[in-house]
């Protein structure tokens, strides 16, 4: 019988493999290959991918759209405010890129349980990276994170993104990277 | 070579048959070009153990000032070049038109801010200032009854841009005068507890006295100016956005690689301008202009000092220049508790300016005063 904490480990890279899932989704559709699924009570409950050159938003991370799949939801079958903190309270996220600085400020407003990421994000991280958001302070509430789950694979999805030649790219721009 | 740091050390030229040759700088010649005697002996040392082939090349003495010097200087040997990253009109003062033309956009956030909901909430502007044309303006939407009567759901927000307002007539900039003197306390400040970015994580809080409706904890001012704003590119510039000369946005990056956001930006934004100017010019519609990427060269207004969220996705949808009004103690990221401005791993960067409005502007949201002489020593300041 596998240890719980075997259980853990099993349990997390299952939920990333989905997230990495709603990545390949995004790529796509010629989208930056980020994605991410939200769980609660170890069930996905919203799925979330990049969608910022669609909306020409460039704060439609996977995340955030994620989180508005979830209020939508629990507006339309009415529940209070104070009800939905208590559900996102509950609730995990698990996506291929550590959340931006943006993201991770949202991820903390809403009250997030806790986050398990993928691959560092050392230009614009909040959870360690750039900023330490998800630590809290006084007056901002912090969740917990862990980063690392499966990060080859989400570096080798953004890879693959910048290595194809990116045809929305502007120009000039840098050439694709030469294979060695 | 402390006087040379524009200089590359090494130089690769490519040969015939797909070689490469490396060049790398040793030490400095004299100034005669030949004295090679003058080379330190632990060079020579290197020289010899690698067997080495010297020479005496010329570099350039002074980094180069333009895109095109540099092109010139790396005919020699290659060198870096670094455009000035603050090229932003305002950072060395701004002119007397365009303080009033500040001031003008400020109080018409203020007046958004207090007139277009019960109670007095966070507002923004964007506005692209080349044409002073007002691109979109939101309040925060966080609590159901800060969501505009006038506007009620979020959807029908998102796909109806503003009538683009030309600077001089900005609506409603006289109305709703009363509407914040009711809610100014007898100590002259504004009763803002109902700011988002002022109290991020008081949403979830149960208030009865707050109407029935829609509500968003992240739908603050800005964040909802934006999504307006993406909005009303989708609609004047409709196509699928994965065509042509179109644009990306490059928000996860693979650790380690750096594009140089500086230099394309600044290419497309001229562009941007000049086909702006033509358009206006001619009077015809967007239609024909560029379209634009996100906000760039864009300006936004903001009563508050935004919070880490909204400041951040400022900082994504590549925002020229941001001002406002208030400080935010609690949660402000341009200064207060965080400075994105100064992060200097971000991809882009904005100017951040806080406009010193008379108070009592504030109290009575009177933007008239904004004519008299006095105003302009209301400064705006750069931080």
């Amino acid at each position: 019988m596998a240890l719980p904490g075997e259980e853990m480990v099993r349990e997390t890279i299952e939920f990333m493999k989905l997230a990495l899932d709603q990545a390949k989704l995004a790529l796509d559709c010629l989208e930056v290959p980020v994605g991410c699924v939200i769980v609660e009570g170890g069930e996905v409950i919203a799925l979330g991918k990049n969608r910022t050159t669609e909306t020409r938003n460039a704060t439609r991370h996977a995340e955030m759209e994620a989180i508005d799949v979830l209020l939508e939801q629990w507006q339309k079958s009415g529940l209070s405010q104070k009800e939905v903190a208590e559900k996102f309270s509950k609730c995990t996220l698990y996506v291929t890129c550590e959340p931006c600085i943006m993201c991770a400020a949202a991820l903390s407003i809403i009250g997030i349980k806790e986050v398990y990421y993928g691959c560092g994000n050392d230009k614009f991280g909040g959870c360690g990276s750039i900023l330490s958001l998800h630590a809290g302070d006084q007056s901002s509430k912090g969740f917990n994170c862990k980063g690392g789950i499966m990060a080859s694979e989400a570096v080798s999805l953004l890879r693959t993104f910048y290595e194809q030649g990116n045809p929305n790219a502007p120009k000039p721009h840098r050439p694709p990277v030469q294979q060695t | 070579m402390e006087n040379f740091r524009h200089v590359k050390r090494i130089r690769k030229k490519s040969l015939e048959g797909g070689k490469w040759e490396l060049s790398v700088i040793l030490c400095l010649a004299g100034e005669n070009d030949s004295e090679l005697d003058r080379i330190p002996n632990e060079v020579i040392e290197v020289i010899q153990q690698y067997q080495l082939s010297t020479f005496v090349g010329k570099v350039c003495k002074y980094a180069a000032s333009t895109k095109e010097e540099w092109e010139e200087q790396c005919k020699f040997w290659p060198t870096s070049f670094h455009p000035p990253t603050y090229n932003i009109a305002g950072i060395t003062g701004f002119t007397e038109e365009d303080t009033l033309s500040v001031l003008r956009f400020m109080k018409y956030a203020v007046d958004l801010a207090a007139s277009s909901t019960d109670v007095v909430v966070n507002a923004a502007v964007i506005v692209d200032p080349s044409t002073k044309e007002v691109i979109s303006t939101a309040c925060d939407q966080v609590l159901p009854c800060t969501i505009p009567k006038c506007n009620s759901s979020r959807q029908a927000n998102c796909f109806k841009p503003p009538e683009p307002t030309k600077f001089g007539d900005l609506p409603c900039m006289k109305k709703h005068q009363k509407k914040i003197s009711i809610h100014s306390t007898s100590d002259s400040t504004w009763l803002c507890d109902f700011v988002s970015c002022l109290h991020p994580w008081r949403w979830a809080e149960q208030r009865p006295d707050i109407g029935s409706g829609s509500w968003h904890p992240l739908q603050h001012a800005a964040m909802v100016a934006i999504q307006s704003s993406a909005a009303r590119d989708r609609l004047l510039f409709p196509g699928d956005g994965h065509s042509g000369n179109e644009f990306i946005q490059e928000d996860h990056t693979l650790p380690h690689k750096t594009v140089s956001p500086s230099k394309r930006q600044k290419t497309h934004l001229s562009s941007v301008k000049d086909e702006r100017e033509n358009s206006s010019e001619m009077n015809c519609c967007h239609t024909d202009t560029v379209r634009p990427y996100l906000c760039t060269g864009y300006d936004i207004y903001l009563v508050w000092e935004p919070c880490t969220m909204c400041a951040m996705a400022l900082v994504h949808q590549r925002v020229k220049r941001i001002f406002y009004a208030l400080p935010n103690p609690n949660a402000g990221a341009l200064g207060s508790v965080q400075r994105l401005q100064g992060e200097k791993s971000l991809n882009h960067h904005y100017a951040v300016f806080r406009v010193f409005l008379p108070r009592d502007i504030l109290i009575r949201g009177d933007p008239s005063v904004a004519d008299t002489s006095e105003n302009q020593q209301t400064i705006t300041s750069g931080i």
